[in-house]
């Protein structure tokens, strides 16, 4: 028995000091200055919580909130409905295409997510591409289809952006399932649609998992799609920029900033669990 | 004990199933009958058409021509998951999301059996391989053979009509597959269920089976019982695949006389009985069917040979001989005996070695 009182650190944990110190200078050291910075009093003096009760009891930011969420949860949830069946292809189906097919998924992240978000603007302004050519030169519609600013589109543009993330996710867990156990189903008297959601949907839930994680995330802390193509939407990260940009109340945009931050954490933690559960049982 | 609602042993039928895979030829003619409630062994090399033909009675495979027919219908157009089979694979497949319980009980649940009925036949079959306590553990969680009873009960208990067994004990080690190819062969007659046995395993062919189909290149080459197919192989194949034989290949002279060129001086030898009168002819001798030493002095075919290298192998000592007169080696296994602790014949004597007519056996060349 070691007689020590002092925990040994194992000398392989110095490996990690590099990792640490940076983390803990770029992440660790802002996120406190910026919890700091939502309760210190606004003349510097003393500490206060009004900001916070502010922001969670009046209906504009609860709004808010709550949109951020919808949007976020809408986007994850049309990007497992559209990426599924690509990675089943993909991993399935493709054969010598895949290679193909996995590139022409990455190619777009390739251009800035700027220029991509741009494109749909180009696309759909009320003298864009569609709108001129439904109504000048096709004349199909009398009015300009107003795409542009509306909650939908919103939607679709962050799912055009996501969407390789979730096919990649779940065509790495697809990819490791063995054929075999859909043939024991077959042969237990399973179609191929219970074989489906017995054993294959159940043994990808783990990727379908990790993509929504990563997803849900990316979605619920951008906000250049929605300074571009509005939609009417007004999540936290838009607000937050506008309040350091535009409003220039730093204590309220620290305040949500923590309060995005813990609504994140939340969403990481049920999301974590669901996929346990499902993994495991 | 009685199982449940018991099928009648039904019999399966292979005809004439051929299978190409672009140009290369899987499986070609392939005609078995498995008679009912026994076990047929398909043994052979990899690649040599074993698993393709197992996989088109799975109906994961579908024949480019032929038929199967279970108890007399044809099934060769069903899905897989109503032609009413069980198979066991060699990584055991079982469901790792699913508990031994409900992967025991996913082919009644997808039959629509009630709940409390199939909970009972799942008990029933796990006391029968003597699992019942680890019920509600993952397959993570068993060990091999563990895991082996579990996909062998998973696969009985919806009562199939045939039994499928992909080289069930290939992932065993070597004590534990023994002692399973007793259990499985046993509970396949108690079942009395019709099965079909993939494996490259001779020893466990020979164990198990009540016919060997021996396949090579996507043919058989030979089907018959245990002790027809070791003793008295058609072709050389068979004859070199299952065991070891040593093969003289020669020309008919006359009369049961086959001469053997080669060497300083080649030699001639006796031919059983009902040997071919003409031509070429190719001789098999099993290594435990000759004998070496002073008993081997009456017998009618005789060789001297030279002891190269020998190799104790606990029940017997296997001896590499080398014979001058046909420029070649042979091998003899002799059977353990004398004082213990010792080998008779050592390495570097010159000893006769020779065997009964009836011993040997005149097979086909089809290398």
């Amino acid at each position: 028995m070691k007689t020590s009182t002092f925990p040994t650190i194992p000398r392989r944990l110095l490996l990690t000091l590099p990792a640490v110190l940076f983390l803990l200078a770029f992440f660790i050291l802002p996120l406190v200055d910026n919890g700091l910075r939502s309760i210190v009093q606004a003349d510097g003096n003393g500490i206060t919580f009004a900001r916070y009760v502010q922001l969670l009891t009046d209906q504009f930011y609860l709004t808010s909130i709550a949109q951020t969420i919808a949007l976020s949860a809408a986007v994850t949830v049309i990007c497992v409905l559209i990426g599924y069946p690509v990675a089943y292809y993909l991993v399935r189906h493709a054969g010598r295409w895949s290679g193909l097919i996995i590139f022409l998924l990455i190619a777009p992240l390739l251009t800035s997510i700027i220029m991509r978000t741009y494109g749909w603007q180009v696309l759909f302004a009320r003298r864009g591409f569609i709108n001129t050519l439904l109504v000048q030169d096709l004349g199909l519609l009398d009015t300009p289809l107003r795409v542009l600013d509306t909650p939908g589109l919103v939607v679709a543009a962050f799912v055009h952006v996501l969407v390789p993330f979730m096919v990649l996710s779940i065509a790495a867990v697809l990819q490791g399932i063995d054929r075999r156990l859909e043939e024991s189903a077959q042969l237990l008297g399973a179609g191929r649609l219970r074989t489906f959601f017995e054993v294959t949907l159940p043994l990808s839930i783990d990727g379908i998992g990790t993509g929504s994680i990563l997803v849900f995330m990316v979605a619920n802390g951008s906000f250049v799609t929605l300074v571009l193509l509005g939609g009417g939407l007004k999540t936290l990260p838009l607000l937050i920029f506008q309040q350091f940009n535009t409003t220039r109340d730093f204590g309220m945009a620290s305040t949500m900033s923590t309060v995005l931050l813990v609504v994140a954490l939340v969403c990481l933690f049920l999301q974590l669990r669901l996929v346990r559960r499902g993994g495991e049982a | 004990m009685v199982t449940q609602t018991s099928r009648k042993p039904a019999e399966l039928r292979l005809e004439g199933l051929e299978k190409r895979f672009g140009n290369a030829v899987a499986v070609s003619s392939v005609s078995v009958t498995v008679e009912p409630a026994t076990l047929v062994a398909l043994l052979g090399p990899s690649g040599c058409g074993k698993t393709t033909t197992l996989r088109m009675i799975a109906g994961f495979e579908r024949p480019d021509s032929g038929r199967i027919l279970v108890g007399g219908t044809d099934i060769t157009s069903l899905p897989p998951h109503r032609r009413a089979l069980g198979m066991v694979f060699q990584n055991y497949s079982l469901f790792p999301h699913k508990t031994v319980g409900e992967n025991v009980a996913f082919g009644l649940r997808m039959a629509g059996m009630a709940r409390a009925e199939r909970d009972e036949a799942v008990g029933r079959m796990l006391d029968l391989v003597q699992l019942s306590a680890l019920v509600d553990r993952y397959p993570s969680q068993l060990s091999g053979g563990q895991q082996q009873r579990v996909a062998l009960a998973r696969s009985l208990v919806p009562n199939p009509r045939v039994l499928l067994l992909d080289e069930p004990l290939g992932a065993l080690d070597k004590n534990l597959r023994e002692s399973m190819q007793f259990e499985l062969r046993s509970m396949q007659q108690r079942f009395g269920i019709t099965t079909v046995l993939v494996t490259h395993d001779q020893e466990e062919a020979l164990s198990m089976s009540d016919q060997i189909a021996v396949m090579s290149r996507g043919r058989i080459l030979q089907i018959g019982g245990a002790t027809e197919i070791y003793d008295r192989p058609a072709s050389r194949f068979v004859a070199e695949f299952l065991g070891t034989s040593n093969i003289f290949t020669g020309t008919v002279r006359s009369n049961g006389v086959m001469i053997v060129a080669g060497g300083t001086t080649g030699c001639t030898l006796q031919l059983p009985p009902g040997a071919p009168t003409s031509g070429p002819v190719l001789l098999s001798v099993r290594p435990e069917r000759l004998v070496i030493g002073d008993a081997a002095a009456e017998l009618p075919n005789r060789l001297d040979a030279y002891i190269q290298s020998r190799a104790f192998r606990g029940t017997y000592a296997a001896y590499q001989l080398d014979v001058p007169a046909l420029g070649r080696e042979i091998y003899v296994y002799r059977q353990a005996g004398g004082p213990l602790g010792t080998l008779t014949f050592p390495v570097g004597t010159t000893v006769s070695v020779g065997w009964n007519l009836e011993d040997s056996v005149v097979v086909e060349d089809d290398e």
